[in-house]
């Protein structure tokens, strides 16, 4: 009797951490049976090649913020940094006439000004990231937008073309987005870099107390989140072929909720690029995708969006609250005689 | 003997408004242990510091194997085969152990970890350590004496001849002390100089050799161990300091009761708490480690949940039953961890002592007043005879002595009736001790009953007037105040076989 109230007492914390820790893949393989039966043409190569594509231009900036976020700080102003690399690079090129390769180069090294800028801002000033990358969000957008007086521009036709680039059936932008994740993936897991992200992840004090250039590092987050972001922000412009108000807004919180989502802890210090963000961004993407075939409302998808971040955060804060058993390890004891 | 393997000669450190230290001289030797002891502000850790390159010394020089040595940076330390344990453990608990030790500088190879040697020299040094984990455990999932072995892994990595252990044992059960013990003990048969920081005069002799003594920043003493007493050791710390005892024990039986406690039950944790607290009593809660003691306090005073029993308490008209919940307004609580529980650290010692009685504070249009606020706070200063610059001084700048008077005096604003005191005396040096007890001594003569938990017997008898003795949750003997050491030992001991 006693020892029937035990088991399912195991029981029950068991499936609660594999919810927790699985929870979002369960979710993954559930929503995408449930589309598969629900939605004709959902369960095809062609449906997946599509999503693929529209997702490729989050794989990136989620990629970026994630290192941020690592640290356990934020950057919401990686929407805006899209969005200005849109109007300042079509600009340049209709109105400029400069040259697709120059203006990618601008467009880079625009980037990881706004994240250099975010990173002295958090650094230096030790103002709040959220409120640092606020203020930038806010800013960045107002220059992209004053930059394009609020108007829709298109791109030239031959760079609109490239939107459409693929290698057999797979387009272009997706192969560089998975390159961009793994890469990223790698800096993460497998430099001095990646690992100091984690450090101060854990704790920013103990970090410096180890010896780890905790501002640089900090730094170079937001760096490299700004540079991602702006990558972002080009395949954006070649998929979509113009420059428009509207593009890159509200994108912050997506991409906030793709981390969550991913399993990458608010917190700081948990999280991976690989499968952890890729997988944050297939589920909202593949959210999105089914509901359009089901015909649903196109503003349904905000609510189920929003009620992931809620169910995702919530996770995250009873995982950072889950107690975690700790263990001695100590050499076994002699065993008596007799 | 030969010549010491290290020597500091006539280190003299100023900080502003304070002479840290005076021309203080240090010498170890190699293959031995050398206990650095002290009150709380004698200098042992700007001592340390200077050695550890953290600070620069205004004056004096270090000697290491007899060639003077500059030592301005703490890469400069390390270089100089210099290795610091801290006391305060600088652990990612995400990350796993040959990540934390590693951390300040990863074995690559063309920028990428090289994995296989950072887990590779991780796994030499553990089985040095005798450690039963492997590389690639994550520090979340082990034990406090582990993640010390795992702090002690990382300054044996850079292979030093010098290692400073500040305050090791201040956190480890003693099954991890006597683990500890035998690392030091192997380190000392490979030629490694200990320098070793603690309060724990006990320990001091059964690991060192050699002591020496700081006081106000000069060295006072010191010399081989086996030459020297406990006795000397805390005369040359304190000075001419008698340590306090409380000379009449009373008797508690006409006094009124002001907590009672009934049938109170936790599932797995206590069992069947009974016991009644009298005015103005000092009432020792005494048992082994993980008996439950500090279980019970966390109990009474609504910290965790029970599953049931009553508490009551005598507000003023009789006994009461109340909630957990509310006990806090009536009880004032006092833990060794006065970091994580009790104090803000970054706010001003007045602001400290105020939190608790904000409501007592408030002015006719329901502001706080600040007026009384600094009264009341220099008043409880004084009476405590805490050491601050002012009162708007942060709590962290404090040491631990002042921080633990800061809790009691912010409890005193209150003045509840009742008080729990877990530990209050842990990781204090001896005077700061001392202080405590005479405090606990006060606050019972004030009419206040304090129930006090020690893991230091000697302590425990220099306070307690009625002991109740806990094994294994629950409550197996009550001794009065004139027992013995033995029978204090033997009741613990003794219920322990009984199981």
């Amino acid at each position: 009797m006693v020892q029937g109230t035990q088991i399912n007492r195991f029981n029950l914390t068991t499936l609660r951490d594999f919810l927790l820790r699985q929870g979002f893949n369960v979710v993954l393989v559930v929503v995408v049976v449930f589309y598969a039966l629900t939605a004709p043409r959902f369960f095809t190569v062609a449906n997946f090649i599509s999503l693929l594509h529209a997702a490729a231009p989050m794989m990136v900036i989620a990629s970026g913020l994630a290192l941020v976020v690592m640290t356990g700080k934020l950057d919401i102003s990686v929407g805006s940094t899209a969005f200005l690399t849109t109007s300042v690079g079509t600009i340049l090129m209709v109105r400029n006439g400069v040259d697709p390769i120059t203006t990618l180069v601008i467009l880079l090294a625009i980037g990881a000004l706004i994240g250099a800028v975010n990173g002295l801002i958090i650094v230096v000033l030790k103002i709040s990231p959220l409120i640092a990358t606020l203020g930038t969000m806010i800013i960045v957008r107002g220059i992209g937008l004053e930059i394009t007086k609020s108007t829709t521009i298109s791109l030239p036709e031959e760079v609109r073309r490239l939107g459409n680039a693929s290698i057999g059936p797979i387009f272009v932008d997706i192969l560089i987005a998975l390159a961009i994740m793994v890469i990223i993936h790698l800096v993460h897991t497998r430099t001095s870099f990646g690992r100091w992200l984690i450090a101060l992840g854990n704790d920013q004090d103990t970090a410096a107390r180890l010896g780890i250039r905790v501002n640089t590092v900090s730094f170079m987050s937001f760096v490299l989140s700004g540079l991602l972001a702006t990558i972002g922000g080009v395949l954006t412009l070649v998929q979509v072929g113009a420059a428009s108000p509207s593009i890159g807004s509200g994108l912050e919180f997506t991409a906030v909720s793709v981390i969550v989502i991913g399993g990458i802890s608010l917190f700081g210090g948990e999280g991976s690029i690989l499968p952890g963000a890729l997988r944050g961004v297939l589920i909202l993407e593949i959210i999105r995708n089914g509901l359009n075939f089901l015909g649903a409302d196109p503003y349904a998808y905000r609510f189920v969006n929003g009620a992931i971040i809620f169910i995702a955060m919530y996770a995250d804060s009873l995982r950072a609250r889950l107690p975690v058993t700790t263990r001695t390890f100590e050499a076994p004891d002699t065993p008596k005689s007799g | 003997m030969g010549n010491p393997y290290l020597e500091m000669r006539g280190v003299s450190k100023r900080f502003p408004g304070v002479q840290a230290l005076t021309s203080v001289s240090f010498e170890a030797y190699a293959g031995e242990a050398v206990a650095l002891i002290g009150a709380n502000g004698a200098g042992k850790s700007t001592l340390m510091n200077v050695l550890g390159g953290n600070l620069q010394s205004d004056e004096g020089e270090i000697l290491i194997g007899g060639q003077a040595v500059s030592i301005n940076s703490p890469l400069a330390a390390t270089a100089n085969g210099i290795a610091f344990v801290h006391q305060e453990m600088a652990m990612l608990p995400t990350m796993t152990v040959a990540e934390n030790i590693h951390i300040s500088s990863f074995p690559t190879r063309a920028g990428i970890i090289d994995r296989k040697a950072m887990e590779a020299s991780t796994a030499e040094v553990l089985t040095r350590l005798g450690c039963h984990f492997t590389p690639d455990t994550r520090i979340q999932v082990l034990s406090t004496g582990d993640r010390q072995m795992v702090e002690i892994a990382r300054a044996l990595l850079s292979k030093p001849s010098i290692i400073i252990f500040d305050e090791p044992t201040s956190s480890l059960t003693s099954r991890e002390k006597a683990r500890l013990f035998d690392v030091i003990r192997t380190l000392k048969t490979e030629g490694v100089t200990i320098i070793y920081i603690t309060h724990f005069l006990d320990e001091i002799f059964n690991i060192c050799e050699r002591a020496t003594v700081l006081r106000g920043g000069s060295t006072v003493g010191g010399g081989l161990l086996s030459e020297l007493t406990t006795a000397d050791i805390v005369h040359m710390m304190i000075g001419d300091v008698g340590l306090d005892t409380r000379s009449a024990k009373h008797s508690t039986q006409q006094r009124e009761v002001v907590l009672k406690v009934t049938g109170l039950n936790r599932r797995g944790v206590i069992k069947d708490i009974s016991f009644s607290l009298h005015k103005g009593e000092v009432l020792g809660l005494w048992g082994l480690l993980g008996s439950g003691r500090t279980e019970v306090a966390r109990a009474i005073i609504g910290l965790d949940p029970i599953d049931d029993g009553q508490i009551e308490i005598n507000t003023g008209s009789g006994l009461h039953p109340i909630r957990p919940r509310e006990a806090q307004r009536w009880i004032g609580m006092v833990t060794e961890d006065r970091r994580n529980e009790g104090l803000l650290l970054p706010m001003s010692v007045k602001q400290n002592m105020s939190i608790a009685n904000l409501r007592g504070l408030l002015s006719r249009w329901k502001l706080i007043d600040n007026r009384r606020e600094t009264e009341l706070a220099t008043h409880f200063v004084n009476r405590l005879n805490i050491i601050i610059s002012s009162l708007g001084q942060p709590v962290k700048t404090l040491s631990g002595g002042n921080q633990q008077k800061v809790v009691v005096g912010r409890w005193l604003e209150l003045n509840p009736p009742i008080f729990i005191m877990d530990e209050p005396t842990r990781g204090l040096d001896v005077g700061a001790k001392a202080e405590i007890r005479r405090i606990i001594f006060e606050l019972a003569e004030g009419g206040a009953a304090v129930l006090v938990i020690s893991s230091e017997i000697e302590e425990m008898m220099a306070l307690g007037e009625r002991y109740l003795v806990m094994n294994r949750g629950q409550i197996v003997n009550e001794l009065p105040g004139t027992s013995t050491k033995n029978e204090l030992m033997g009741a613990a001991a003794g219920a322990a076989q009984m199981e």
